[in-house]
Parts: structure tokens; sequence; C-alpha cells
């Protein structure tokens, strides 16, 4: 990959001097490195009372059949069998959440990827200038509003996308998008349309800014296309940039419940119900805390999993 | 290899600079294409505008157009509201925010620029809490943070989002601070200076910029939590703005002028940070790990 100014240096320490350090006693230095503790001591202290713990509660409750002020019977793996055997709902919600996942993969890298490479490719700085400010500025407006307007725009009776299809003729198209369980999921998926992303094209946008462009010259010089430009020389050397964003994307999207949350809180009839949703269904709606700390131990090892995957296969030098 | 780079970015304006002169050639349908875009994601806060100056009999009449006389009473109401959320807001992401900084960039001097045993372990101890999701601590935070009594405060959101915010802050800042000079630390320490001179009077210094980076990251994403703050809070009068609207749009639901105009007023804030801020925005959501 083209972007990679300084190669990091871990250590520059003289090794020398590091094994005299290491000579001495360790009492010694870890006296000696009481200032470096202190520093990390707030740290520590929050990291252990607001992360830690509850991380480690959350995977020993996920092994109980637990709900506040009662107490707690321990089931083993029970709670396991029963997310992955009988739960239809559970089921269903992470078929819904790969859906979607699968969905805001494509839409976020094919948008992005689409408008990054226009905006690369126009001529005048100031259009380019113009219009990336105009792609990052939506990401400012808090995130609950769209949400809250797509919430409108899906109405039944007075929401602009049923206005819409009636004055297009199109009556029979019209229903209640977000409350027919046949379509409430797309509905959910297909919401902010045009799905613009303004981190996404930021990225994107730096990766192809950092092309050199000797190698475009070229490629034009000997009479390359323009698509043949995109698919040889620019695809190729933003992959990094792409998998990035597919990484991010679907690690978000496996945990990503608000969306649901706000707009159709996981109804009609669990038709929208993802795995984050279940979960506080569970806690926090009907109190079997335990079951849903085990669902919440799901989504762990499912972003584990995935983290492992990334580090292993597709992690690129620059990030 | 730096110097090669910045040459040859050179080249590229210049032959980008000349070829401004032949009139946008070829450029036409990409602007089209890309205003398009532009107008279909602005188009649902210009829907918002619309109806936010509308009274309910003039939204049942005509929805979408502009109806007159214009009804900007519904922004006087619905400000009222939306001011005690956003209050709350800046509090608790301001409060949030200077935790975040105060210790991440001390645990990231520690790391980026200290020796001392066990660097390694912890540093591996905070590394693997990027791989929890926050799905996995919800519930327990919550008991916790009931049986500390922090309900219905604000010390319940401030106190978990610093220990969650600091970790990705601390990494930005760690990576910062080993890209730092070391001479100019030791030079400090010959000179005679403490570790604490050295974290207050040259690596904090030097590292503004990244500061505001990490700080910009940190406010967005506690000012767009939704769940947590509406699991903490039942009061009104606490709750911050994203938990906020969304109650206010709940209560108003069909006085979508009220509504509208709500929603528009709480996009303010961080427009208005935005705009005073842009440059470290831009390099903090390209900073990559980081989806909004």
């Amino acid at each position: 990959m083209a972007v990679k100014e300084m190669p990091a240096l871990p250590n520059t320490a003289d090794p020398a001097v590091n094994v005299q350090e290491r000579r001495k006693p360790l009492g010694k230095r870890i006296y000696e490195g009481r200032v470096a503790y202190t520093m990390l001591a707030p740290t520590f202290v929050f990291l252990l009372v607001f992360m830690y713990y509850p991380a480690l509660l959350g995977l020993y409750r996920s092994v109980f059949k637990w709900a506040p002020g009662l107490s707690a019977d321990f089931v083993g793996l029970g709670n396991f069998t029963q997310l992955f055997t009988k739960d239809r709902v559970f089921l269903s919600s992470m078929d819904h959440m790969l859906q979607l996942a699968a969905w805001y993969v494509v839409s976020t890298v094919g948008v992005s990827l689409f408008i990054a490479v226009l905006i690369h490719r126009l001529r005048g700085g100031r259009a380019q200038y113009t219009f990336r400010l105009g792609m990052i500025l939506p990401v400012v407006i808090p995130a609950i509003v769209p949400l809250m307007l797509w919430k409108f725009i899906y109405d039944v009776k007075v929401g602009p996308l049923n206005v819409l299809l009636i004055w297009l003729g199109l009556e029979s198209w019209t229903r209640a998008w977000l409350s027919d369980p046949n379509v409430a999921l797309y509905a959910v998926m297909l919401r902010n349309f045009p799905w613009v992303d303004g981190v996404a094209i930021l990225i994107l946008l730096a990766g192809l800014q950092a092309i050199p462009y000797e190698i475009v010259e070229s490629a034009m010089i000997d009479g390359a296309s323009e698509m043949r430009r995109f698919w040889s020389i620019e695809l190729p050397l933003i992959a990094g940039q792409i998998k990035l964003i597919s990484v991010l994307t679907i690690m978000w999207g496996v945990q990503e419940f608000t969306a649901v949350f706000a707009m159709t809180q996981g109804g009609p009839i669990n038709s929208t119900m993802v795995p984050g949703m279940w979960m506080f269904w569970n806690a926090f709606r009907i109190n079997k805390m335990g079951y849903a700390s085990a669902i919440g131990v799901v989504l762990f090892l499912l972003t584990l999993v995935l983290t492992l995957i990334n580090m292993k296969y597709i992690t690129t030098e620059e990030y | 290899m730096s110097a090669a780079r910045t040459e040859t970015r050179e080249l590229y304006r210049r032959s980008r600079s000349e070829q401004v002169g032949v009139f946008l050639r070829g450029d036409w349908w990409r602007i089209i294409v890309l205003g398009l875009f532009l107008v279909g994601g602005i188009a649902p806060l210009v829907m918002a505008f619309l109806i936010s100056l509308k009274t309910i009999p003039q939204f049942a009449r005509q929805p979408f157009a502009l109806t007159f006389p214009l009804h900007w009473e519904n922004y006087g109401f619905a400000f009222e509201i939306v001011l005690e959320f956003i209050r709350n807001s800046v509090i608790i992401s301001g409060v949030t925010v200077v935790g975040v900084l105060l210790l991440a960039s001390l645990s990231a001097y520690a790391f980026g620029i200290l020796e001392f045993p066990g660097r390694q372990v912890l540093f591996y101890l905070v590394l693997s809490l990027m791989m929890v999701p926050s799905a996995m601590t919800l519930i327990p935070s919550f008991v916790l943070v009931k049986d500390l009594g922090l309900m219905n405060t604000y010390w319940a959101m401030i106190l978990p989002w610093i220990a969650s915010g600091q970790v990705f802050a601390m990494f930005i800042l760690r990576t910062f601070f080993e890209s730092l000079p070391k001479e100019l630390f030791d030079a400090a320490r010959i000179d005679g200076a403490s570790e604490w001179q050295g974290y207050w009077r040259i690596a904090l210094p030097l590292s503004k910029s990244m500061l505001g980076v990490a700080a910009i990251l940190n406010i967005l994403g506690t000012w767009n939590n939704l769940i947590w703050p509406y699991l903490t809070v039942q009061k009104q009068a606490l709750l911050p703005l994203t938990p906020g609207l969304w109650a206010y749009q709940t209560e108003y639901f069909t006085r979508y002028g009220l509504t509208m105009a709500g929603l528009l007023i709480g996009s303010i804030p961080l427009v208005l940070l935005f705009v005073f801020t842009s440059r470290w925005f831009v390099a903090g959501l390209t900073s990559g790990a980081i989806k909004v």
C-alpha cells in the first residue's frame, strides 16, 4: 500500500541500555516506574469498575437463570441451548441481522465508492471541495433525527412515501411500511436513501488521493478509458480502504440496534427483531436478565470471531 | 519517501489546476449526479423545515408545500423543551470529554513515552477491551449503575462513558505520542524536568490537534447514544438530547409542525461545533476506526 509514510520505530532505545535495565532487580524497576503507574491508575480504576467488571459479570450471568431481586439459578449452558434450539425469535433475529449487515456493507461500499470516485474525478478543485463538504455535513446531524424523519416518511397516512406513490398512480403499492410484517425489515433497511455515508466517502477519497499521479498518467498515456482506469488501477489500490470499511460496517451491523429501537422496537410480530433488540427486550421488558446476558455473550463471540478473522486475513498495513 | 510523495502531490495538483481552464470539460454530468445525491440526502431535512412552519390544519390541507402564514412560533414552543435537553447534553458530553481527554492522555503518555515493567501486559489488557461490544456490557453496567445509586443522575452517563470513551482516545493519542521525537523528552529530563512536566509542558501542547480529534470523536459518540440514557434516566428534566428528541417526538407525534421544529433545533449544536472545528472533524472521521 502506498501510504506508509514513516515505518513505525517501536523501540529506538539502545538495546544495550535495555539489557542493563533488565539487570536491575524487578522491585527497583517497578519503583522507578511509579510515575507511570500513577498515570495509569485513574484509567485502570475506571476500566476495572465500568468495563472489566461488567464484561466479566455478563459472562458469569449468562449461565444463570436470573432476574433482579430474585435468586439466581445456575443453568449451565442452558440459556445458550435454548437460544439456538428453541428460541425462534432469536434465530430469526440472527437472520434479520445478517440481512441488515449484508445490506449495510453493500450499500455503504457501493454508494460511497461511486461518490468518492466521482468526486475524485472532478477537475475543478472548488467543486471537489464543495461536494466533499456536502457529503460529510449529514454526519453532524444527530443520528436520531434522520431516524425520526424516516419513521415519518414511512407513515401510513401522512408519510411522503405513500403520498408520492399515490401521486404516481401506484396506489396499490402503498402500505403501512413499518407495521406490515412483510416489508418492515426492508423499510428499516432502506431508510436514509440514497445511503450517502460521509465517513466512508472520506476514507475512500483519502485512499484515491494517495495514488501517485504517475501511475494514473501512464495509464492515460497508454489510452486506458475511465472505466479501465477504475478497474485496473484505482480499485486494486484502494482495496485496503474498502476492506476497512466493510469490516467496520459488519462489526457495527452485528451490534447495532438503535435504528430498530427507534423505528419499530423489533415489531411488528418480531419481523424487525435483531439480537441486540431481543437482548434489550428480554432484559428490560420481561426481566430475563440471565437469558439476555447470554445473548450479549453470543454477540461478543461473534465480534471476537470477526475481529480475529480481520486480524489474520484482511488487516492492511496502514490501519 | 515522504519528500517524493509531496512532489508527486504537487505535480498532481499542478496538472489539475491547469485543467481547470478547460471549463470543467466532462465534469457536468458528474456534478449533476453528485448534486442528486446531495439533494436526496438533504431532502428529508427540507421536508422537515417546510412542515415545521405549519399548524395542524395547514398540514392536513397541504402537507408538503409551503403554506402561509408561516408559523414560526412552532420553533418557540419546541425551543423551550429542546433547550433543556441540549443543556443536559452539553453538560454530560462536556464533562465526559474532559474526563476522557485527561485520563486518555495520561495513560497514553505512560504507554507511549515511559518504560516500566508490565507495559506490554497492561497495554494488551486495554487493547482486549476493543473487542468487547457494548451490547455485552449493557445489562451488567445497568445493574452496576443501579446498585451504585446513580440512576437519574448525570453520573449514570458520565462515569461509564469516560470509562469506555478513553480506550479509543488512548489509542490514537499513544500512536501520536510515540511519533514525537524522543530527544524532546530526553532533553527535558536532562534539564531536570519531571515526567509530569514532560507530560504537561511537552506532550500536551504538541498534541493539541490530536486532542481535538479525540474530543470530536468522543462527543459524536456520546451525543448520539440513545439506549443508555433511555435506560438510566427516567426524569425528563435530566434527559440528554438524543433520547429527549425521541421522547419529544413520541409525545407530540401527530403535531407534526412541533415535532419537526424540535428535530431541527436539536440538530443545531453539532452543526455549530462542526462549523468551528471542521478541520478536526475531517481528520477525526478519516482516522478510520470509527463508524458514526
